[in-house]
């Protein structure tokens, strides 16, 4: 059989024509359609902008144009699902696909209409109940729905009676499918609640602790006495500021960072170097620091911030002020460190919030057990005139 | 104008005191480093002008300006702070200047030019905005012109009658105009136990709780041989507070 060259290569050039001009097709129309749908999608699924009035529900406003896009978008989605997994109800699919969708979007849409109205009344229900009163709301719907749906069959003459015989099948059926996407939904819709109020609380944490670190009063007090020495005192003013320096840089360090004691310790001082600025001779402080391997290591800023609580709590509100102990030492490769500090007069008003100490204290006590686990200690000893802190924590960075 | 300078840390006092000199037109009459020399100092040496730090030991300055308003002749009061978040909005609703630290020179004397009196009102709502609304530490009691700080720790009860409360320390009685309703709702039944339409007592000092010979519970105060007498209406709760 003679080959036709000349027809095959008429062929092919249709053939490409073709598949040119279907890609051609599919670049313009539908992928742009594609990504429209994609990114209609990933609108639904990223969590909605954090709007004060969000905050704390997790049902989504579904008075609002967005919401009832998505719902109308996923009814469609269910629709196209169960048309193909279910046998044929008339002559055609798309015939099919046509009632099932007109149904179901009937009943996302009543649904997104109840829970619109109910909005107000749900929100003021604890999140648990709001989600059980949305659940039977959504449910209830569908019993209506069907039923309604039903009745307009037999008036338009598709049925025979209201009662057909797969009468009591259609409701179990509907509210079975109804009962696990509903259950999914809500689901879904708290656990994108859930998330997002924990990053929320998350970035809050990081600013307070940021905030716990920097204390603002004593930044700014501290500038106040600056300001004042710069003129009585420039070479006082000009190490106070040196100081601050070096503080602040430890304060904005790595929390992960560890440090030689004797660094922490110098830290530490020049902590107190400030703070006597400010108050002048009410401050004094005794240290023992005892002998450490050179090699040791801890934390960064774990003795500041307890000679820190001491001032705001023991030196702060007393009109005298009075003596902070330091004591450093190492014993069986574990750093003892202990601060004590007096304590007010009994029932006279702290100058500050009491539970800023504790607060304080937390901080440490949580940066502790991400280093160390269960291996280190804080341990709080509260007399009726002293307060003391003890901090042990296992020494590290030896090459024994 | 005489200016009486208020701050716990010297340094501060000296800037403010530096700043005035600068300004010019102002005596500093004295200073106080804490709200109760604050209401001393002002009760002897009558300042036009008393420019007070917040966060002070003993006595804030918020509740030394509020004994201050007690006087015959307040003088007017500029708050100083460095970095107090809740009392600064509050300051800025209630129209009550303040200066933020460190302290600049033209603000300083704008504030003493335009500076005028406060009012009991403004400085309780700030009070009442600060993150926890503070009962005060002292009673101010004004003897012939003079202002007295009788320390709350110290008081054993008050009493009312038709027109005045007494205050009774274990030492000293002193009258003062305030009501039982209002000392109650602002120290609380943890401080102060109300046993009586007309008396509410110092928890801190109750020694126990007895029948007398008629028959009704009294009240026995450490410090005190006469005991006080409990109504009846308040007998259950002040027996429930016993229990605890």
């Amino acid at each position: 059989m003679a080959f036709d060259t000349s027809k095959l290569a008429t062929w092919s050039l249709q053939a490409r024509e073709q598949f040119t001009s279907g890609a051609r097709l599919l670049r313009d129309r539908l992928l742009p359609r594609a990504a429209d749908v994609t990114g209609r999608l990933l609108r639904l699924f990223a969590p909605a902008p954090a709007t004060t009035g969000d905050d704390t529900h997790f049902l989504p406003n579904f008075c609002r144009g967005n919401a009832i896009g998505g719902i109308v978008l996923i009814a469609e989605l269910l629709a196209i699902v169960i048309t193909l997994v279910t046998r044929r109800i008339s002559e055609n699919l798309f015939q099919d696909l046509l009632l099932v969708s007109l149904f179901v979007q009937w009943i996302a849409l009543s649904g997104a209409a109840t829970l619109c109205a109910a909005r107000r009344f749900l929100d003021r229900l604890p999140n648990s109940r709001a989600l059980g009163f949305a659940y039977l709301l959504l449910l209830g719907v569908v019993l209506v729905v069907s039923e309604a749906a039903v009745w307009v069959m037999w008036l338009v003459g598709m049925v025979g009676s209201p009662r057909p015989e797969w009468y009591a099948y259609f409701h179990i059926q509907n509210f079975t499918v109804a009962a696990i996407i509903n259950a999914l939904a809500l689901r879904y819709f708290l656990a994108r609640h859930q998330l997002r109020q924990r990053t929320l609380s998350e970035a809050r944490a990081k600013i307070e602790v940021l905030r716990s670190r920097i204390r603002p009063h004593f930044l700014f007090n501290t500038m106040n006495i600056i300001a004042s020495l710069i003129r009585s005192a420039p070479d006082k003013a000009e190490t106070a500021v040196v100081d601050m320096a070096d503080l602040f840089r430890s304060m904005l360090a790595d929390s992960e960072n560890l440090v030689p004691v004797g660094n922490e310790v110098a830290i530490a001082k020049k902590y107190l170097d400030i703070e006597m600025l400010r108050l002048d001779n009410r401050l004094r402080v005794d240290w023992h620091v005892g002998k450490f391997p050179r090699k040791a290591v801890m934390p960064i800023l774990i003795l500041q911030p307890l000679l820190e609580n001491a001032i705001q709590h023991g030196i702060e509100p007393i009109p005298t002020g009075g003596t902070i102990d330091v004591q450093l030492r190492e014993e069986n490769d574990i750093i003892h460190i202990l601060v004590t500090n007096p304590l007010p007069r009994a029932r006279s008003k702290p100058a500050m919030a009491p539970l800023a100490s504790e607060r304080a204290l937390d901080n440490l006590r949580l940066r502790l057990e991400s280093h160390y686990g269960k291996a280190a200690r804080i341990e709080i000893v509260q007399e009726p005139e002293r307060f003391s802190v003890a901090v042990e924590i296992p020494i590290r960075g030896e090459t024994a | 104008m005489r200016v009486l300078i208020v701050d716990d840390e010297k340094l501060a006092r000296d800037r403010l005191r530096e700043l005035l000199n600068e300004i010019g037109g102002h005596t500093v009459v004295g200073e106080g480093a804490n709200g109760n020399e604050a209401v001393e100092k002002a009760a002897e040496l009558n300042p036009d002008v008393v420019l007070t730090d917040i966060r002070m030991p003993r006595m804030d300055g918020l509740e030394a300006a509020m004994h201050l308003m007690g006087m015959e002749n307040p003088p007017m009061v500029i708050f100083t702070t460095a970095y107090d978040q809740h009392a600064l909005h509050a300051f800025e609703v209630n129209a009550v200047d303040y200066l933020l630290k460190p302290i600049r020179k033209d603000r300083l004397a704008a504030a003493l030019d335009k500076a005028k009196k406060l009012t009991l009102q403004q400085l309780h709502e700030i009070n009442q905005a600060q993150e926890s609304p503070q009962a005060r530490t002292h009673i101010s009691v004004h003897l012939r012109g003079n202002i007295r700080l009788v320390p709350v720790q110290d008081i054993l009860y008050f009493m009312a009658d038709s027109k005045y409360v007494t205050v009774r320390t274990t030492g000293e009685e002193h009258l003062i105009e305030d009501s039982l309703v209002n000392l109650e709702k602002e120290f609380g039944e943890k401080v102060f136990l109300r046993i009586h339409r007309n008396a509410l007592v110092a928890t801190g000092y109750i020694k126990g709780i007895e029948k007398s010979t008629a028959g009704n519970w009294q009240v026995a105060l450490t410090g005190l041989e006469k005991k006080l007498d409990v109504s009846r209406r308040h007998a259950a709760a002040v027996r429930r507070w016993a229990r605890r």
